[in-house]
């Protein structure tokens, strides 16, 4: 057992990234990240952490440095948010393309605009095509542990590839939660010292990152392609070694919770999927059979998971914290990859997306007992593909019914909320505050 | 302050005196062992490829080459091979300055932490003018500043030329490039002046000790500066000169001709700048002047006597600082 402590989950990391004992960590300031750095800046000038910390000059160049030291046969550490994610992004694909497992906290905030400190998806989200690790923790335990899960995930030999590892700017990043420390023998046994089978050292050297010609790109692609699937094999492995050595089993892909007799479900990554589960306590007393599927990893995605494991739902709502502008049903990454996993399933749950939580603004708990009455009501009227599951004044758009809400801007009594509602409870429920509770 | 700048005036040099450094007397004395060798496909005649050989072989055995893109990153490692001989890593044509800080702080840490039984190694940054005084020089500046040791080289070829000659900030003014097509509205072609680099990095990086310019023109003097600035310790910096025939529409023949001439008419100089002292290498008695220099590149091609007399000024004014305005003789 571990020493329990009380941090945040910009602390949660650091104290992780010290149990890793990194040898090269790039800083540069962004909120809400920063904390992490500042933690991390004490601790190797106590001398708690033997580690070079280098003051890049941006997050494009806090990249390149780990980069390099990665190349360079070091274990290292970056972190950023906002748009410093994405100002760095140029760098994304010579990492993951030349196999440097490097890992790059983000503590999600909103880009410009609206530019204000709040946590939103979108940046990490614009990063999940470059060949990165890339999912969410929902409290500072799982920061801490997301660090080491994702150290050992992207340095085994078969995948080698870089990570982000997520929390939601504030929600997790700011907010104290129960951590339990490892021991440094837990760590020595989960997490083995970094020994690249390559690394640029002038007794065996070594070509990296050439340029090629377009006729030998797609096999370069391919391992990469190839890298990822084998990260979506490992994960498990991954996951019940983890449970084994520090004694905390997480669902590697999907974490559920109450969901065995629930006829709907909220869907979602990191901090949102707290007060989901909330408030599925809460709508159980009034009897509405509410559970929370929390996705672990956006990349790999875990598409047959999903598949399988959704269609036991007659709806899934899917709290959709990033935009992709004028994407399939104009929402958002996560509404695309869920559908897209549910096209082959024999039986496929109805599908609401409710842009949630954008710009950084909380989602109260009052507007889950919203998005789990308008579910319900579309679990009544019935099925996507039987024509009948479409309601309200969705006409023309792409499905052909409404299913995708932007709350607080949009009455859900377009999924049929309105007169289910009103029939249980009396109470509309569409309009702020409400909820019946 | 203990270490000022000076811009050499009626001062006499100052002795380099670099703890380590192995001196290269002549030609004849120099390393026969290649880390640079053929096997690429740069063209005919090729600047950048003649000082990346010179400074490999100065370099030797215990070096890292980081190359951002740019010449010697697309004409050195097409078809997934490449001509080095030592580990050489690809860098963004952004990144050159910041990825060799990662490298150096991975050593520093592993041979720290006994994760690494090896010498620390020369870590040189091998970026074009491009990669280091335009869109490289952000990341130039910051590993400058941070003091890491390490040498970061930019050989200039005054243009963006695997792209097909566009103009840089090191691009001579006049020179056509195609950016800058001589035109009836745009005579001169190319408008402003270039950068001075040297001058930039030696005056804003407090931490940088050695500075130097070379030439490919002068290899014995380019691989000394080569050993000097690997054996400080700490940030290092050298511009090296490097004309490209085909950007600079020379024949191939003529390199190491043009290079010579440059530094004879004052387009290039060669010097040093330790802790501060300027130290000028090579004063030419009898001055050329730039008009000859022009005159034997296409690039200045379309230049009028007037314009050539601004190029020949903007010299006049950079080696007076240096204390090289001696006179160019009557023809």
């Amino acid at each position: 057992m571990g020493k329990q402590v009380r941090v945040s989950g910009c602390k949660a990391v650091a104290e992780a990234v010290k149990a890793a004992n990194v040898d090269v960590i790039a800083s540069y300031p962004i909120r809400p990240y920063t904390g992490t750095m500042v933690e991390l800046a004490r601790m190797v000038a106590e001398g708690e952490l033997d580690a070079e910390f280098v003051h890049a000059e941006g997050e494009h160049a806090q990249l390149s440095v780990v980069l390099g030291a990665s190349a360079a046969g070091a274990r290292v550490f970056t972190g950023s948010a906002g748009v410093g994610v994405t100002y760095a992004f140029e760098v994304y694909s010579p990492t993951s393309g030349e196999f440097h497992p490097v890992q790059c906290m983000i503590a999600n905030r909103t880009l410009d605009p609206p530019g204000d400190f709040g946590s939103e998806h979108t940046e990490a989200m614009a990063t999940r095509d470059q060949g990165w690790i890339m999912g969410w923790a929902a409290s500072p335990q799982e920061a801490y542990d997301n660090t080491l899960i994702y150290y050992r995930l992207g340095e085994d030999p078969r995948v080698m590839l870089p990570q982000f590892p997520c929390q939601d700017g504030y929600f997790v990043s700011h907010i104290s939660g129960p951590v339990e420390l490892a021991d440094p023998g837990q760590v020595k046994e989960f997490l083995p010292e970094f020994r690249p089978a390559r690394a640029l050292d002038p007794r065996r050297p070594v070509i990296m990152g050439p340029q090629c010609h377009a006729d030998q790109g797609a096999a370069i692609e391919l391992g990469r392609a190839e890298a990822m699937r084998n990260a979506r094999e490992i994960i498990p492995q991954v996951y019940d070694e983890f449970a084994r050595i520090f004694g905390r089993r997480y669902d590697p892909f999907l974490e559920e919770y109450k969901t065995d007799d629930a006829e709907v479900v909220f869907f979602g990554q990191g901090a949102h999927t707290v007060p989901a589960r909330l408030a599925a306590d809460r709508l159980r007393a009034q009897g509405l059979k509410v559970g929370v599927v929390q996705l672990r990893f956006m990349r790999p995605f875990p598409t047959d998971a999903v598949a399988e494991r959704l269609a036991r739902f007659k709806v899934v709502g899917i709290i959709e914290n990033s935009n992709s502008f004028g994407s399939a049903f104009d929402a958002g990454p996560l509404t695309a990859e869920v559908h897209a996993s549910l096209y082959y399933a024999e039986n496929r749950p109805q599908i609401l997306t409710f842009l949630a939580g954008l710009g950084g603004e909380n989602i109260r708990l009052g507007a889950y007992g919203e998005m789990a009455r308008a579910m319900h009501a579309a679990a009544q009227a019935g099925r996507v593909g039987d024509g009948a599951g479409h309601v309200g004044e969705g006409a023309g758009r792409v499905g052909g019914g409404k299913h995708v809400f932007w709350l607080g801007f949009e009455p859900l009594g377009d999924a049929g909320v309105e007169h289910v509602a009103a029939s249980e409870d009396g109470d509309g429920g569409s309009d702020g505050e409400g909820g019946g509770w | 302050m203990p270490e000022t700048i000076k811009w050499l005036g009626s001062e006499a040099p100052t002795e380099v005196r670099i703890e380590g450094y192995q001196e290269i007397k002549n030609v004849k004395d120099a390393p026969d062992v290649e880390y640079y060798v053929p096997g690429h496909r740069t063209c005919a005649g090729c600047g950048p490829a003649l000082a990346y050989r010179l400074t490999a072989l100065a370099s030797g055995k215990n070096t890292i080459f980081a190359g951002p893109t740019g010449c010697m990153y697309v004409a050195n490692t097409s078809y997934l091979c490449g001509p080095w001989a030592v580990p050489w890593i690809h860098t963004q044509i952004t990144n050159g300055g910041a990825v060799i800080s990662g490298i150096e702080a991975s050593y520093k840490a592993m041979i720290r932490k006994k994760k690494y039984d090896g010498e620390f190694p020369n870590i040189i940054c091998f970026a074009g003018d491009g990669g280091s005084a335009d869109i490289g020089l952000q990341a130039l500046s910051g590993c400058m500043y941070r003091g890491h040791d390490v040498l970061f080289i930019c050989y200039d070829n005054e243009s963006y030329a695997n792209t097909g000659i566009q103009t840089s900030p090191m691009t001579p003014y006049g020179a056509h490039t195609t950016f800058t097509p001589p035109g009836p509205v745009v005579p001169e072609g190319k408008k402003t002046f270039p950068k001075d680099l040297l001058k930039m990095v030696a005056a804003g990086h407090p931490a940088v000790k050695y500075l130097a310019t070379a030439s490919i023109a002068y290899p014995v003097d380019l691989m000394n500066k080569v050993r000097k600035a690997l054996a400080h310790k700490g940030p290092t910096f050298m511009h090296i000169h490097a004309p490209c025939p085909k950007g600079w529409a020379f024949e191939s023949s003529k390199t190491l001709d043009i290079g010579k001439l440059a530094v004879d008419t004052g387009m290039w100089t060669l010097y040093e700048i330790v802790n501060g002292q300027v130290k000028v290498n090579y004063a030419p008695r009898r001055r050329k002047p730039v008009a000859e220099y022009v005159q034997a590149q296409g690039r200045f091609g379309h230049l009028t006597p007037e314009m050539t007399e601004r190029l020949q000024a903007f010299v006049d004014s950079k080696l007076a600082e240096l204390g090289l305005l001696v006179p160019i003789p009557a023809v």
